[in-house]
């Protein structure tokens, strides 16, 4: 009896241990407690025995039962701790489901950097209408009455509007300026803006040029602005856009709408410096013309130009895009091809 | 514009290791924008000077030769097929290395040892064209060699040093300097860097004419010309200008014609002050410098016949005009083989006049961009000064006739006074008189003191609008000191108020709205629409504003709606995606309601921002594409926070189905049109089997909340019950009057909360004329837990009235 005890309890032990699923341990647990049990079939058999053994044999099954018990509970632990309903041939190297795919264009996502750059100093957005007149578009900006920029060769005229005074031809506004004095002569001074807008020029267009292209001015003015202290506030707008810092410098420039005026030229992101095709080998990109408002323009604003100075500059976004990206042709912004635009979510 | 570094170098003594980056980046940061700095000898780079010893036949070919080469020290077989081979002539050889264009055409090749027609060549002898220098060497034929022999070399010279090509050629960005009149010529260039280096500049002598007869010049006009010097030079000849000048012009991208018009040219190229050369046997009688009359015909140089306006100047003689002033010269004047008389013209003419001119007959030259610009009168006695010397050292039997310096309107220069505490506080730097009279007086400027104002004469060079007031003197100190050398100050701010733009953030919510939650695409597209999509979609062409000079022709028309140009990127990006949709937000122009908005100068015509977009499916699942567009729409308001917006069929848009339009409604005010684009609007598109919903929205007319409108509602106690109701009814029935019977059961109390449209069928499983609706209802009561009959006789009240009102059969529950 104690021999078969002895048995059923190692015999019961490696059962219990061998189960891999839950049914198959219940199965396991009726087989050697249930009524039909192992264990049953051996109390069976203690009538049969000598009274004075059947305490210690009584005790024995006991044991073996709290054994058992205790073995298929901790078993069972194991087995949930394991469990799962999943075919192991669950293949877990397949790609995902891509959420909807929508973006904002390149142009839209760098005005907004910006956007949010300035915005953190304090800048308000202005906006304005895309159709203005020669008296905006270059009276006001100080440019000389027969500049090359005012004829038909850069700006588009429109049908119907294209004689007489500046103030009554009109045109698709060839730069944002022209808005900017319209800003400071609505609004009081100290002023301090940005002037995201389309602006258009009568171009034959290739991989660097279009009709259509993106400018985002700035443009603080006040009592006590140096001449280069925008600088330092371009160089910390660009390098929070652009994650990291970028080198910025300022070179002398023409402009007529500024006195003195000057190009600022950002250190190449793609080469970071050292020379490569997409800067001509210098390591620098002109990205914006720049400089302190001219005299006659701040006057056209209504401003007394020995009270005020300021800081202007305007950034072209389309260039600034390419740069951050590396496309090379200006063309594909106003593409609407689906092919491009859905490189820049 | 190109410059020589040997030819500034004339002017000012710049050290032989100058450092050439850094003379590029010293002039781009202060004066001019330098594109480029090419050492030109690298263009020559294994090109040699070789002596042909004799010239052989070839044994498998007519039209080659073998040339045996001295290369210097070296005879080699050269094969070649030059047509004018000659023992003893000089050649130019590309050895092993070198870099030749075949024929001068295509791309540039690198030169190697090879076998020609079974003979081993040594490199290759050279026509000019094949080597680059076709302008200034310029062949016969096209088989013609050469000829170096004029060079007085030894043969294995380098080409670069036999041709004088050891130079530097720096490229000037021209927009740099559209405003400096005085950087036009070498001599301009030579001025700025003597000043940024501190160096010497050489001065140019004045022309001394005393003792000359008297020529006879009229200007009728002296604000269109201020000075004009005629000097009649005799016992001259045309004959090529000797090599040494030949080459400098050429360097700097002009043709080498004779010497007597590259005297006017390199004069030009020198001293930015064009000259002009008239073959005085082609003058008769006096010069006449005046307007031109109604009528007047002149043949220019090229060959080009204008009939001229009043507002035109001219050079005339006592017949007829002879020349454009400033632009270019008559054909019946010109410099001719025969030429051996000239009458040499240096003028001042005024730029804006030249300007109009050239841009009139669409005949710009290098003498009219440099008028343009605006140069100073004095600059002519440089320029005389140089013509008459080269003239002198070329011809040297030359005879002075007569001479006439005609200058009524002196040149001026401008004064200025400038305070030194204004400078310092817009520089953010202090300077000592010593430091500002330093910076400026290299360039010219005349500085003097009177306590704390600095008065600044400013040279004739500069003083033809280049500097007129006291900011023009800050940029040159500015320039002078170096950009860089400024240390900007931190800009503060002032908290004077938040900035609080509600139009402005409306339309970043509703763009990033469209793009992030919808899924669609944002696209740019032009402001001008091709005429086909106009015609297509709009329809008709009123209140369009129209492009003087357009893209295209077909590309006059400004957009008055977004639609066209958005169809229009649907159409091609078709080529490529079956199941799309983009917006794009840009203003719309009308030709109507114009108005002074900032100016009252000014009238404007109206200009609203728009916003439009479109859905693209397949035409057979239009149903879910509309269900899924209008979504977008009716949720719009919600997540952008703005007023909401609702729709009704008040006006079908003329490009929409007849049946599947809606028009935008905020409040009473419609600000807008949705609908899907009718067949044959798509079909004028190039759009066939796709369904294509579009949205055009006046985001002006929206109104945006001032703040978030999101309100708190408690959560329900007990559940609430989905319960879904399939009815048949009539397939004329809209779900709106579904879902107002169903919704006029919920009253105060009522367990009935919401409804909400599931799908709806037609087909096989329902009779015709009919559709099953599927509605789903909520149902719950705020005080208790429902029991099941009681939800039950909820939907039954429901269904009730359903069938009361619509005759609607109960399908499904």
């Amino acid at each position: 009896m104690k021999e078969k005890l002895n048995a059923l309890l190692h015999e019961g032990e490696e059962k219990i241990l061998a189960t891999q699923t839950e049914p198959e341990l219940q199965e396991v647990k009726a087989s050697l407690l249930g009524k039909q049990g192992s264990l049953t079939e051996i109390m069976k058999e203690m009538p049969k025995l000598d009274k004075s053994e059947r305490p210690e044999i009584g005790r024995l099954v006991n044991e073996l039962k709290r054994k058992f018990t205790a073995l298929i509970d901790e078993q069972r632990e194991n087995l949930i701790l394991k469990a799962s309903e999943i075919s192991t041939d669950f293949d877990v190297t397949v790609s995902g489901i891509a959420p909807t795919g929508g973006a904002l264009h390149p142009i839209t996502q760098m005005c907004y950097d910006l956007n949010d750059a300035f915005r953190s100093m304090g800048f308000e957005i202005y906006e304005e209408e895309d159709i203005t007149s020669e008296l905006y578009a270059f009276d006001k900006l100080n440019f000389p009455q027969n500049h090359p920029a005012r004829e038909s060769m850069d700006t588009y005229w429109l049908g119907g509007h294209d004689t007489g005074a500046t103030n009554e031809k009109l045109c698709l506004r060839p730069h944002l300026t022209g808005g900017s004095v319209r800003y400071m002569q609505t609004h009081k001074p100290p002023y301090r803006f940005v002037y995201p807008g389309r602006v258009y020029r009568n171009e034959t267009t290739d991989a660097r040029h279009e009709r259509a292209f993106f400018q985002y001015e700035a443009l603080i003015v006040d009592k006590n602005i140096d001449f280069a202290s925008g600088k330092v506030m371009l160089k910390s707008v660009l390098s929070k856009v652009f994650g990291k810092d970028v080198p910025v410098r300022m070179r002398i420039g023409f402009f007529p709408f500024v006195e003195p005026g000057f190009e600022i030229d950002m250190g190449c992101l793609v080469c970071g410096g050292k020379g490569c095709s997409v800067c001509k080998n210098v390591g620098w990109i002109e990205i914006m013309p720049g400089g302190t408002p001219h005299p006659n323009v701040l006057r056209s604003a209504g401003l007394n130009p020995d009270e005020f100075t300021g800081f202007y500059v305007n950034i072209g976004l389309d260039r600034l895009v390419m740069m951050r990206y590396g496309v090379d042709d200006v063309r594909l912004f106003h593409s609407a091809d689906l092919r491009f635009l859905q490189q820049f979510k | 514009m190109k410059l020589s570094l040997n030819w500034i170098k004339d002017y000012v003594a710049l050290p032989e290791d100058m450092d050439l980056k850094q003379l590029a980046y010293d002039l781009t940061m202060s004066t001019v924008e330098v594109e480029d700095v090419k050492k030109l000898s690298e263009n020559f780079e294994n090109l040699i000077v070789g002596v042909i010893q004799e010239v052989l036949p070839h044994p498998n070919a007519d039209k080659l030769r073998i040339c045996k080469t001295d290369i210097g020290g070296e005879i080699k077989e050269i094969v070649c097929g030059g047509s004018n081979l000659q023992a003893g002539m000089k050649v130019a050889v590309a050895c092993p290395g070198a870099v030749v264009r075949w024929h001068g055409e295509g791309e540039p090749v690198v030169i190697r040892n090879a076998k020609l027609r079974g003979v081993a060549s040594f490199g290759m002898i050279c026509a000019s064209s094949e080597i680059g220098l076709a302008d200034l060497f310029p062949a016969n034929a096209e088989t013609e060699i050469t000829d170096l022999s004029a060079f007085d070399v030894p043969a294995g010279t380098p080409l670069a040093d036999a041709l004088d090509m050891n130079d530097v050629i720096l490229e000037i960005d021209n927009k740099s300097m559209t405003n400096r009149p005085d950087l036009w010529g070498h001599y301009g260039i030579a001025r700025e860097i003597s000043a940024l280096y501190n160096l010497p500049l050489k001065e140019l002598p004045k022309f001394n004419a005393s003792g000359l007869p008297e020529m006879q010049i009229v200007i009728e006009d002296s604000k269109r010309c201020a000075r004009y010097i005629g000097a009649e030079i005799e016992n001259l000849s045309v004959k090529p200008s000797p090599y040494q000048m030949q080459n400098r012009i050429w360097k700097v991208g002009m043709r080498p014609i004779n010497a007597l018009v590259d005297i006017t040219n390199y004069v030009m190229l020198a001293t930015g002050q064009p000259t002009h050369a008239f073959d005085a046997d082609q003058i008769s009688g006096n010069i006449t410098v005046r307007h031109a009359k109604p009528q007047e015909e002149l043949v220019l140089l090229n060959d080009k016949k204008l009939a001229l306006t009043e507002d035109d100047l001219v050079i005339a003689d006592s017949e007829s005009a002879v020349a454009l002033a400033g632009v270019m010269g008559g054909a019946k004047d010109s410099v001719l083989p025969s030429t051996n008389r000239v009458i040499l013209e240096v003028a001042n003419f005024e730029a804006s006049g030249i300007r109009r001119t050239a841009l009139r007959y669409e005949n710009r030259t290098e003498a009219s961009a440099r008028y343009e610009k605006a140069i100073d009168a004095e600059r002519c006695d440089q320029a005389l000064s140089m013509a008459i010397t080269l003239l002198k050292e070329i011809y040297p039997e030359l005879e002075m006739k007569a001479f006439a310096d005609n200058y009524p309107e002196k040149a001026v220069q401008n004064e200025i006074d400038v305070p030194v505490n204004w400078l310092e506080h817009r520089l953010g730097t202090k300077f000592s008189q010593e430091k500002l009279v330093n910076l400026l007086e290299k360039l010219g400027f005349v500085v003097s003191f009177q306590s704390d104002t600095m008065h600044v004469i400013v040279p004739t060079w500069r003083s033809t609008g280049d500097i007129s007031i006291k900011d023009d003197i800050m940029e040159e100190v500015a320039r002078m000191y170096g950009y860089e050398n400024f240390n900007g100050e931190v800009i503060t701010t002032s908290f004077d108020g938040a900035i609080n733009q509600l139009d402005v953030d409306l339309e970043r919510k509703i763009k990033e709205y469209l793009a992030f939650r919808c899924g669609m695409q944002e696209i740019f597209t032009y402001p001008w629409m091709t005429d086909e999509y106009v015609n297509a979609i709009l329809q008709n062409t009123e209140n369009m504003l129209v492009i003087s000079t357009p893209p295209s022709p077909n590309e006059r028309y400004i957009r008055s709606s977004l639609l066209p140009n958005i169809v229009k990127a649907v159409s091609e990006n078709l080529r490529y995606y079956h199941e799309f949709s983009v917006f794009e937000g840009a203003r719309v122009f009308f030709d109507e309601n114009y108005t002074s908005k900032y100016d009252s100068s000014e009238l404007l015509p109206e200009q609203r921002k728009h916003i439009g977009g479109a859905f693209v499916g397949d035409y057979k699942k239009v149903f879910d594409l509309f269900r899924q567009a209008k979504g977008v729409l009716e949720n719009m308001a919600r997540y952008t926070h703005m007023q909401a917006l609702s729709f009704q069929q008040v006006q079908k848009p003329v490009w929409a189905d007849e049946t599947v339009w809606l028009n935008i409604f905020r409040d009473d005010v419609q600000v807008g049109e949705f609908a899907l684009l009718s067949k044959k609007a798509a079909l004028a598109c190039g759009i066939k089997n796709n369904a294509v919903m579009l949205f055009e929205i006046d985001e002006e007319l929206l109104k945006p909340f001032a703040s978030r409108t999101n309100e708190f509602t408690h959560l329900p106690e007990y559940p609430m019950i989905d319960y879904d109701l399939s009815v048949l009814v009539d397939s004329s029935v809209k779900w709106e009057e579904i879902q107002k019977i169903i919704m006029s059961k919920k009253k105060q109390g009522s367990l009935l909360q919401s409804c909400a449209f599931v799908e709806e069928y037609k087909g096989k499983q329902v009779p015709d004329g009919k559709k099953s609706v599927t509605v789903r209802l909520v149902i719950g009561s705020l005080e208790k837990t429902l029991t099941s009959s009681e939800i039950e006789s909820c939907a039954e009240s429901v269904m009730k009235v359903l069938t009361k009102k619509i005759n609607a059969e109960l399908r499904s529950k």
